[in-house]
């Protein structure tokens, strides 16, 4: 201690204290030293007394404990007393006093508490900058001093400093247990120790092991964001693979057409299913193929496919479609056929569905083109008409097997079959069943434009059926390209029309059939629209057939004799003849016995 | 000063507990408060220990300074801690001098030994502040710390009789504990002495007597009400 050394260095080191300390309040040791004294040093050649000034009659006493080894005296908790001074002083074996008041003390003023443990510390946060950090050192108290009774309280002082420097920094004392450093420099390594005092009072115990705080920079890990980004592109695109997959087929596979009927399904016309395909095209299914029947090629670019039409069952209506499809017929400017259309999915809608177009990409194809496409088209209906007709109606067969194709199943007017190609130009096809008067154009390219609208059987009114047959019969007069038609309306079981007087023919129109309550009408009747001649007189007079005029209530023919007139010998094929498939306009066997002259 | 607002806010607020909180019905836990007003503000008695015994921390330490400030000022090199102990007019009062022996004592004992400590230093420190006053040999910073202690000891020892107060109530003392209405029967009969101790004396006396007035609240409340804080 300083107060015991200094000031006494020019007179021989007698025996004294040199310290005494409390750790805990409760006890205390104090130390001596012989000084230069040396043949004191033996142990028990000087012995310590004290005296506790708690009354006026306290007296010296020898310390409880020694430690020899120390030069220690030691005071336990029965021997210690807090508040009351104590003095110390030594003897020696010849009773020589060394005794020095300033070796009184209070315990309170000596203690010096234990240094505190388990001081350990962590990371509060980094500067923005990356360039200082703050941390929280926390401890405990010291074991010995007896925090938890109340007997002490204690305040403790952390003092840091770089490793590479001598100044220590202290921060503000304070009685918790934990405290923050602030402002400590990244890559700098520190070093903090603690110790603590009794508050309110001046002795601080000693320091505790000092801990070591170190926070290096954070480096970049510039690898594991190389592999990172390189797993997230690779990711990315096999995503962009995967979700772009079809228009990746279509574009290194595109796909390949295949003919396509709008509104139908493509099953259908795979696998020869005839009966399904033809029940949908009449009507059965659903009364009708509606125009805009679940598109099935709605995907696909520029399909081609037919169009089918289907007519209402508004014979009425159909009359009047019929006519004007006779007018368009005949009507060079107007298009060739209102029922059949190559349409196109996927194409912006033309103004006119009867433009003709061929395919996707051709401009408008001219008439003649379309013709021969839609030759080229009926004869593979046949066998479908033929077949359906067959099923359904039994009891006109014939009739029926001329109609061929699209007869059965669609109710168009402007579906023929082409019988014939005359030399001049003309087209022969096979008969409808009805026999328009007024189709009468000139022209020669109308010769080229034939249509016979066919008789399409009744798809409409099937169920209120009586059969009605009407045949009409085509001549073609080979003298001039004129020829003359004759319609023979035959009906069952019901009247007929009366032929037109003051001609040369006569034509029963089927028409009254359809207006006349009782008769069964027929359902669809096609016009029939003959191919013109040049010179075609509409009324050219045929030799050698009979027009029949009306039927009696026997069901038999009459027939007006026609103005004879021999046919030319060249006449071509008679139409009757030379078709192996019966036209509708003829007269069976059956039929022969019931004409009257 | 911070130590005159603490000291008027801590008697204010034990003047409204006097006034709003003063029923007591039964001995147990029963609420202080009539009627939970706004100014009526409960106080647990871990609360009043510790405001208590903060109130003496810094009695302690007022003292502590003012006596280092003596020391320096009057006597620097000595130790005279051997000739000042004699002479404290508090040593008749019997105080238990170590640890075990507080924690042996019971509590009602331990509650009066504070109250008498507290009420004998009342008037001491109301001559030594007058004595330093008049006495230019201090400054002004040290004679108000001497008004601030006469001060802080006159509220400690009203908060103290109130925590001895709300003991009793709570039944976990017995209602021994005088009242000590009059201080002066307390003083021992040689009661002029302390006119004859020098201040330094004064102040070495009251330090220690401070030292254990805080000691013995703390082993009070660690013993009563030990939450936390101990």
């Amino acid at each position: 201690m300083p107060w015991c050394v200094d000031w006494l260095a020019d007179t021989p080191l007698e025996p004294h204290i040199t310290d005494c300390i409390s750790r805990d309040q409760a006890t205390f040791q104090c130390w001596w030293s012989p000084g230069n004294f040396h043949n004191l040093s033996s142990p028990g050649a000087l012995r310590l007394f004290y005296i506790k000034k708690d009354s006026p009659a306290s007296e010296w006493k020898e310390c409880p404990e020694y430690v020899h080894s120390n030069q220690e005296c030691f005071f336990d908790n029965a021997h210690t007393s807090i508040w009351i001074p104590y003095c110390m002083q030594l003897r020696s074996q010849n009773n020589i006093t060394y005794y020095n008041e300033e070796d009184c003390f209070t315990v309170e003023n000596i203690v010096r508490p234990d240094p505190p443990v388990s001081l350990n510390w962590t990371l509060l946060n980094i500067s923005p900058s990356g360039l200082n950090y703050d941390v929280m050192v926390n401890w405990e108290a010291p074991p010995s001093a007896d925090v938890g009774a109340g007997w002490m309280r204690i305040e403790y002082e952390i003092q840091y400093k770089a490793i590479n420097t001598t100044k220590w920094e202290a921060l503000e004392m304070q009685p918790q247990t934990q405290q923050t450093i602030f402002g400590l420099h990244i890559g700098k390594e520190y070093e903090v120790h603690i110790r603590c005092r009794m508050q309110a009072f001046t002795k601080f115990g000693e320091f505790s092991d000092s801990i070591f705080i170190q926070v290096t920079e954070y480096t970049f890990p510039l690898t594991l964001v190389l592999v990172f980004g390189i797993v997230g592109i690779l990711l990315l695109g096999m995503l962009i693979v995967i979700s772009q997959q079809h228009r990746l087929m279509m574009i290194l596979l595109p796909p390949v057409p295949a003919p396509k009927i709008k509104g139908i399904d493509p099953e259908l016309l795979k696998k020869g299913k005839l009966d399904e395909l033809n029940l949908i095209l009449s009507g059965g299914g659903m009364g009708g193929l509606p125009t805009y029947a679940t598109n099935f090629y709605q995907d696909e670019p520029c399909v081609e496919f037919i169009e089918v039409a289907v007519e209402d069952a508004d014979t009425g209506e159909k009359e009047d479609n019929q006519g004007s499809d006779t007018q368009k017929l005949l009507d060079l400017s107007q298009p060739v056929s209102q029922h059949m259309n190559i349409g196109f999915s996927n194409v912006v809608s033309f103004p006119d569905d009867d433009s003709g177009r061929a395919s996707c990409y051709d401009p408008d194809l001219p008439d003649q083109d379309t013709l021969l496409l839609m030759a080229t088209l009926l004869p593979g209906q046949p066998e479908v008409g033929k077949r359906a007709m067959a099923a359904e109606r039994g009891a006109r067969p014939l009739v029926h097997t001329q109609t061929e194709g699209p007869q059965t199943w669609v109710n168009t007017d402007f579906y023929a079959q082409v019988s014939n190609v005359m030399p001049t130009g003309g087209v022969v096809l096979s008969p409808g069943q009805q026999l328009r008067i007024q189709e009468s154009t000139s022209g020669a390219e109308e010769e080229t434009q034939k249509k016979e609208k066919e008789h399409t059987g009744g798809e409409d009114s099937e169920e209120d059926k009586e059969k009605e047959l009407q045949f009409q019969l085509l001549v073609v007069d080979c003298e001039g390209g004129r020829y003359a038609a004759e319609g023979n309306a035959w009906q069952i079981g019901g009247p007929h029309s009366a032929p037109m007087p003051g001609e040369g023919y006569q034509t029963i129109f089927p028409q009254p059939a359809e207006t006349t309550p009782a008769a069964t009408a027929e359902g669809s009747q096609s016009p029939y629209i003959l191919p013109d001649s040049p010179q075609s007189q509409f009324f050219a007079r045929v030799a050698d057939y009979t027009v029949v005029q009306e039927v009696d209530s026997q069901h038999s023919l009459l027939l007006n004799p026609p103005p004879r007139q021999s046919p030319p010998p060249c006449l071509p094929q008679h139409p009757l003849k030379a078709l192996p498939a019966m036209p509708v306009g003829y007269i069976t066997p059956d039929l022969l016995g019931n004409l009257s002259p | 000063m911070p130590g005159n607002i603490r000291s008027v806010s801590f008697a204010w607020m034990v003047l409204v507990y006097l006034l709003f909180c003063s029923r007591r019905a039964s001995v147990g836990a029963a609420p202080i408060c009539a009627n939970a007003q706004a100014g009526c503000h409960v106080l647990s008695l871990a609360n009043l220990f510790d405001r208590v015994i903060q109130h003496s921390a810094r009695t302690h330490s007022i003292s502590n300074d003012l006596h280092s400030e003596f020391e320096q000022y009057f006597l620097p090199s000595k130790n005279h801690i051997g000739r000042v102990s004699r002479n404290c007019h508090t040593s008749s009062i019997l105080t238990p001098n170590g640890k075990d022996n507080a924690q042996r004592m019971a509590r009602e004992e331990l509650t009066e030994v504070i109250l008498k400590l507290l009420v004998a230093w009342r008037d001491p420190l109301w001559h030594f502040h007058q004595n330093m006053a008049h006495h230019h040999d201090f400054n002004n910073f040290s004679s108000n710390k001497a008004l601030e202690m006469s001060d802080m000891v006159h509220e400690l020892r009203k908060g103290v009789e109130k925590v001895a107060e709300k003991m009793q109530v709570l039944g976990i003392i017995s209602n021994t504990v005088s009242s000590l209405a009059s201080p002066e029967a307390s003083l021992p009969s040689d009661s002029a002495e302390w006119r004859l101790m020098k201040d330094y004396n004064l102040l070495s006396c009251f330090r220690r007597d401070s030292n254990k007035v805080q000691n013995y609240l703390k082993i009070l409340k660690c013993r009563i009400v030990p939450e936390h804080g101990c």
